[in-house]
């Protein structure tokens, strides 16, 4: 379930970063190959150059603040906590209406058996 | 305020690795690019001739491109070794995320039993007009050795091929308007309960 909303911001965060990176390389290549041709485009290479540059400030400093976060967070000490009991209390009340269910079950169909006979 | 905890010596060794990973990687995408943007300046022939001075510039920047990617790999990696000691040490959103599945599963329970009680409401009043029904009907008949109804319901299951099982003896109380109200108060009595109905 895809609910948790501080971990999840911060997962996106780097999922974001991830996709970044990808958008660094791809503007490097994009850059290296407008180089190579002989009639280049000054303005797409002006932009694909800052933008290279400007992703590649982003990501350094989103990193940077990720790792800065962690080492304040961070404790070296496992994480105990659970969600066990809740569950189990959950699961037993799912078996009484699932055990409701069975018998309002057979009740209907005794009823059924004494009209036909 | 954050005070600086003593972090253990593993935990602070790997985030100073993280940021040295960090630090590395930029600094070699920023460099090898710089230096390939450099390469591809066009000079004049020095000892060295034009085709030789073309390929060892397509040698170079072919390795600084391979040298881009590595460094952009290598920080794809160190995000996904960041996700992850942040699935496993972010305590706030891990209380968080506990939390927040304890209130799901305490919601869902509680719909379930507060389900349940209607429900029981529901049938105690059907099984009410069942049993006076059943209590009022001609096959009903009261002897020395009548069982209770719920006694006689499991006699079905039992003796399936007795005859006297489908006319099973019935209640033995005296006053047949009390049978109903007798199964129905135990009904109430078990207020969402699993059992079944139980006389005395």
């Amino acid at each position: 379930m895809a609910t948790y909303s501080l971990a999840n911001e911060r997962l996106r965060a780097l999922e974001d970063i991830e996709r970044e990176i990808g958008a660094i390389l791809q503007n490097a290549g994009t850059v290296i190959l407008e180089l190579s041709k002989e009639k280049t485009n000054e303005r797409l290479l002006d932009r694909q150059a800052a933008a290279f540059t400007a992703s590649v400030q982003h990501v350094e400093a989103e990193l940077s603040s990720q790792i800065r976060y962690l080492t304040q967070v961070a404790t070296g000490q496992p994480h105990e906590g659970s969600s066990y009991s809740s569950r189990k209390d959950c699961q037993m009340a799912l078996k009484r209406v699932d055990y409701a269910r069975l018998k309002l079950s057979d009740v209907a169909r005794t009823c059924e058996q004494m009209l036909e006979n | 305020m954050a005070q600086q905890r003593a972090l253990p010596q593993s935990k602070e060794t790997l985030l100073q690795s993280y940021n040295k990973r960090l630090k590395d990687d930029i600094k070699s995408i920023m460099d090898n690019f710089t230096e390939i943007i450099k390469t591809a300046k066009i000079e004049d022939e020095t000892q060295v001739s034009r085709a030789t001075q073309g390929e060892q510039d397509n040698y170079e920047m072919h390795v600084r491109a391979a040298n881009i990617v590595r460094a952009g790999e290598s920080l794809m990696k160190l995000v996904s070794d960041l996700k992850q000691f942040l699935i496993l040490n972010d305590f706030p959103s891990v209380n968080e995320a506990i939390d927040q599945r304890n209130q799901q599963l305490r919601a869902l329970q509680e719909e379930c039993d507060r389900k349940l009680i209607g429900l029981r409401d529901e049938v105690s009043i059907d099984l009410y007009e069942l049993e006076e029904e059943y209590y009022s009907s001609s096959s009903s008949l009261c002897e020395a050795n009548d069982l209770p109804l719920c006694e006689a319901y499991w006699r079905l299951d039992l003796d399936t091929d007795s005859t006297d099982g489908l006319s099973a003896p019935l209640l033995a109380s005296p006053e047949p308007s009390a049978g109903p109200l007798q199964a129905a108060a135990p009904a109430h009595s078990h207020a969402g309960g699993p059992g079944p109905t139980e006389h005395a």
